[in-house]
């Protein structure tokens, strides 16, 4: 970890001081002990503030939306997969960017300190794209079961689900930190928002609740790469990732698709193959 | 869709598709039959229905 | 349960299904009245927003058809 720190703020003071970027986007210490914040560097004297550790579990594609400037970013597996989704959602382009790439072991959980879920089934710990590399490649996780939890609950009766979810979200409070955390959540407007027509309630009726969870996991399928920011960010720890994991695994199955791997194939639910399955269809 | 509904705890049936020109009107009659046999064996939807009382 | 009569939304686009459902008037077909038809301009309108609207409204079931 501190070589990678080293080596990120090596390059980073070079991008800065030469012109290359406006802007590194990268972590600093937070304001609480288990939690480094993200930050945008913007002077090269600045640099010093960059931390790399096992807290830096959100994901930095968030920020990169929209951006005309041209930025530097540090990446982790996940995030790299974040930011190819972004240049193919075209929400940046690829030549405003100048991607670190950080090999990454995982990172902690905030509460318990072990390594997060999603980080102990990743399989894509190396970044895909990077312009230059703060440390060597990492080993890639094989023979993990990714879906575990998610066969746990297809395994259940139609009612047992109703309950298993109803459980799950029972402590929701609606402050919408999963979506705001989460790299794909960028529309100008969220479907929660609107509110002519108001598609769901503002409270925390149990059905709104569900609605809201519902919808926020179905606008990712495709595209979510379990990068884990939507649980890392919930102050309510509640295991939000179980619909986005069930459509990631659904996309694997149906389509042969993993989200954010390569940027020269649409992802599949914008295209139209003959292949596409559809027995749902009478 | 479907599989999400369905995985979350909606029973299946719930939610159908279909695909008829509109030529077919035999067809359009036959699914109207299926669909409404089927949601008829399901019950009447009790789950994701919002309980408050709308106020106008 | 023998007397249930369910609401279903149907969403029917405009070109085919729709079509469907004016021939099958237009011949006097006889289908279950459950149906409440909503017509869209193309399936591709449909929105998972839609179907949730519905079910939250008090359908029993949606049915997509193109």
């Amino acid at each position: 970890m501190d070589a990678y720190i080293t080596k990120i703020k090596a390059i980073s003071e070079r991008l800065l001081k030469d012109g290359t970027v406006e802007a590194v986007i990268g972590f600093r210490e937070g304001t609480l002990p288990t939690m480094s914040e993200p930050c945008f560097i913007k002077r090269s004297d600045d640099v010093k503030d960059l931390v790399w550790n096992a807290n830096c579990r959100i994901n930095l594609a968030n920020y990169l939306t929209n951006r005309k400037e041209k930025i530097a970013i540090v990446a982790k597996g996940c995030d790299s997969r974040n930011i190819v989704n972004h240049i193919i959602e075209n929400k940046i382009k690829r030549d405003q960017l100048f991607i670190i790439g950080v090999p990454c072991k995982g990172m902690n959980d905030k509460d318990t300190g072990a390594l997060q879920d999603n980080c102990a089934t990743c399989t894509h710990r190396n970044p895909v794209i990077y312009d230059e590399l703060a440390g060597d490649l990492v080993e890639e996780q094989t023979g993990v079961d990714k879906y575990a939890d998610v066969k746990k609950v297809e395994a259940m009766t139609t009612d047992e689900k109703w309950a298993f979810f109803n459980n799950l979200y029972a402590s929701c409070t609606r402050c919408y930190a999963c979506r705001n955390a989460c790299p794909l959540c960028y529309c100008p407007t969220c479907f929660v928002d609107e509110s002519k027509p108001q598609w769901v309630g503002k409270g925390e009726d149990p059905i709104d609740v569900r609605t809201y969870h519902f919808l926020r996991a179905y606008h990712c399928a495709g595209r979510c790469t379990d990068c884990g920011s939507c649980e890392a960010a919930c102050p309510q720890n509640i295991k939000v990732r179980q619909l986005t994991k069930k459509l990631e695994k659904d996309c694997a199955e149906l389509f042969g698709w993993e989200a954010g791997l390569t940027l020269d194939k649409r992802p599949p639910l914008d295209t139209f193959s003959i292949d596409d399955p559809n027995d749902f269809i009478k | 869709m479907k599989n999400l509904m369905e995985h979350m705890g909606v029973e299946p049936g719930r939610l159908q598709f279909s695909w008829i020109s509109s030529a077919e009107a035999t067809k359009f009659v036959d699914v109207v039959k299926q669909v409404t046999e089927k949601v008829k064996e399901l019950g009447p939807n009790e789950k994701f229905i919002k309980k408050t009382v709308k106020v106008a | 349960m023998a007397d249930f009569e369910p609401k279903i939304v149907s969403f029917l686009c405009n070109w085919c299904s729709y079509g469907a459902a004016d021939l099958a008037g237009v011949g006097r077909a006889q289908y279950p009245a459950n149906v409440r038809v909503v017509r869209i301009p193309c399936t591709g309108r449909m929105s998972a927003k839609f179907f949730l609207a519905a079910l939250r409204e008090g359908a029993d079931a949606v049915w997509v058809s193109g």
